[in-house]
């Protein structure tokens, strides 16, 4: 689909560059630079640090704990020498206390109208031990994913996305990292690798900064948060969706907690 | 009044025949000079194909004999047809590694370095295309093409053929060949095909599975990996790699996109069988190589990018990279670790002879 988003565009700046130049062969103290549609005059929402809030909060399984499942990589022996160790069901990961690990937590509604700047830094997926690290985890809309074959095997990612382009890309021993970007917002876009079918990993592409991943302890934390009315939202990959609705003053430290019931 | 016509009518006579004479003259004179016979003298020879393969087709105007195999034999080997006398075609297709090349991407002369990785010259005979985009329409067309390529051979033909010239035992070859001694691109080209239709391989255990009979030609694995190879909704290697009852080019001769040099973009910087024709859909496409010896033959691809069969098996497994213009046939591909396993034995079922006369000639 952005295929054609992006030949459009191209043909559009194309076509841009070719009226300009009329423009400027015609009368000559029109001097429009070419490049102005792809670098358009973007201004960038900042957040006051005078009034910035803090979101935290932790994330519970109520219930018995599920035993971790062992999943078999045997089909493909490489993977199990690679693996060093078990290979472990990391869907459902419930720590002390019922503290649960990999849920994603965003702001679903509430940003509406803000610009905020892609982040230059590159997110990480490794394929080592015919597995993803790491398992969840978020990144902007266009900000730059760096896909990784640390494996002495070939992998094939393929992010089955719905909103994004959906692709697959073949990746042998020692190629050369992949570069990618998820230029639409789409919570979440599971990734699975071709060959490999127990390997499992979810994206959140969302265009603002404000998601996290709860940690072993169950936390999590959206800092440097404008003051507002927000819907924030959870999901688990076995567990589903949450809502919650919070107002938050400037400068608050705010807590919102999520409880998974167990079967 | 009636004689001034007559006398019109006669110089207007005269007039077409002379020039009818003159241009006869001129088109006389110049065939004599510029295209000596291209058509071999000798005997034509009988080529015999070994188990699972067809006939070979020859075209009309150029029978084998023994003195064009012979003379192309010599051409093949010879690195004079290089701009500095380094680079022969066989240093490309080294009849050790089955006429392939080790390395990835070929060396040109020089520095050098060629964009697509040497494909095996066995059985090439039977292709209707030839090159990975298929650009020459016959071993003739093709054969001298790289000569003068800048990233292959690199040496303009006239060039070349002032070399040939210069050696006593190419006159007395090219004399043999085709009459005289002329020394023409186009007897080249007949004689480097000819030499090139006798790389013929076959005989190999899945041909003796398959054609001659022996039940217990192949292993049980092989034999597995076979089922694969056949399977549309397994492997779906023959789909493109082809088997008949009769014999099995492992090829269709025609061009599929697999994804392969597709870059994060999904776009391709060697568009393939697309710089030939020009249409969108054969952006990124290449043709179906053949897989006979094909475990002699790494590394694979058009772009020599995989090392291993195994990393190819993996690569359809994975159903290649997604890109505008992939095959559809590559979507059917489900393979499992055995079936992985079981593929990669049965490729190395493919190996077969070579022929014996096909190696660096003897000292003339």
């Amino acid at each position: 689909m952005s295929f054609f988003t992006h030949r459009g565009f191209r043909g559009f700046a194309l076509s841009c560059i070719a009226s300009a130049l009329l423009v400027a062969g015609c009368s000559k103290k029109a001097e429009q630079p070419a490049a102005t549609p792809s670098q358009p005059a973007v201004s960038y929402y900042k957040v006051d640090p005078g009034t910035a809030a803090t979101l935290t909060g932790t994330v519970y399984y109520k219930g018995k704990a599920p035993a971790r499942k062992l999943i078999d990589i045997t089909e493909d022996p490489a993977c199990v020498e690679a693996h060093k160790g078990k290979a472990y069901d990391e869907s459902l990961m419930v720590g002390k206390g019922g503290a649960l690990e990999n849920a994603f937590i965003y702001i679903k509604t509430g940003l509406e109208g803000k610009n905020f700047e892609t982040p230059t830094e590159t997110v990480v997926i490794d394929q080592q031990g015919c597995w993803f690290h790491p398992h969840i985890f978020g990144v902007q809309t266009n900000q730059p994913v760096k896909i990784v074959n640390s494996d002495p095997v070939t992998h094939n990612i393929h992010p089955v996305a719905a909103v994004n382009r959906e692709w697959n890309h073949s990746q042998g021993p020692g190629d050369a990292p992949l570069n990618r970007k998820f230029p639409n917002p789409e919570v979440m876009i599971p990734v699975k690798c071709n060959i490999h079918s127990w390997m499992r990993s979810y994206i959140g592409v969302l265009d603002h900064p404000y998601f996290a991943v709860s940690k072993a302890d169950g936390t999590f934390s959206l800092p440097n948060l404008p003051p507002g009315t927000y819907t924030v939202a959870i999901w688990q990959e076995k567990l589903g969706t949450q809502e919650q609705q919070i107002t938050i003053a400037p400068q608050q430290h705010a807590t919102v907690d999520f409880t998974y019931k167990g079967k | 009044m009636v004689w001034r016509t007559e006398l019109m009518k006669n110089r207007h006579l005269f007039r077409c025949a002379l020039s009818v004479l003159l241009s006869a003259a001129v088109l006389f004179s110049s065939g004599c000079k510029a295209a000596p016979s291209e058509k071999p003298i000798g005997a034509p020879v009988a080529l015999h194909p070994p188990l699972g393969l067809p006939p070979v087709p020859i075209p009309p105007n150029n029978p084998p004999t023994k003195e064009t195999i012979a003379l192309g034999r010599r051409l093949f080997y010879d690195p004079r047809l290089s701009k500095d006398n380094t680079l022969a075609c066989s240093s490309c297709h080294l009849p050790t590694t089955d006429f392939s090349d080790t390395v990835s991407l070929s060396r040109g002369v020089g520095t050098a370095i060629g964009i697509r990785n040497a494909p095996t010259l066995i059985n090439t005979a039977y292709l209707p295309l030839q090159f990975w985009d298929g650009r020459a329409p016959s071993l003739e067309k093709q054969a001298v093409i790289p000569m003068e390529n800048p990233i292959e051979m690199n040496q303009p033909h006239e060039l070349a053929l002032s070399k040939l010239k210069q050696d006593p035992t190419y006159r007395r070859m090219f004399r043999e060949a085709f009459g005289t001694e002329d020394i023409s691109l186009g007897r080249t080209e007949n004689a480097l095909a000819s030499f090139e239709r006798t790389i013929l391989s076959g005989n190999s255990a899945f041909d003796r599975f398959q054609y001659g009979g022996d039940k217990n030609a192949l292993t049980p694995q092989q034999l597995r990996g076979l089922v694969v190879f056949m399977t549309p909704n397994k492997g779906n290697c023959a789909a493109c790699h082809t088997i008949t009852p009769q014999y099995a080019l492992f090829t269709d001769g025609k061009f599929h996109n697999l994804g392969e040099g597709a870059d994060d973009e999904g776009t391709f910087k060697d568009l393939g069988r697309f710089s030939q024709t020009r249409i969108e859909a054969d952006k990124g496409s290449f043709k179906t190589p053949t897989l006979r010896n094909i475990a002699r033959t790494a590394p694979y691809m058009h772009d020599g990018s995989l090392q291993t069969l195994r990393q190819v098996v993996d690569f359809y497994a994975g159903q290649g990279n997604s890109n505008p213009y992939l095959d559809k046939d590559m979507k059917t591909i489900h393979l499992t670790g055995q079936d992985r396993e079981d593929l990669v034995e049965f490729l190395k079922s493919l190996t077969g002879e070579l022929p014996p006369n096909v190696g660096p000639p003897g000292k003339e």
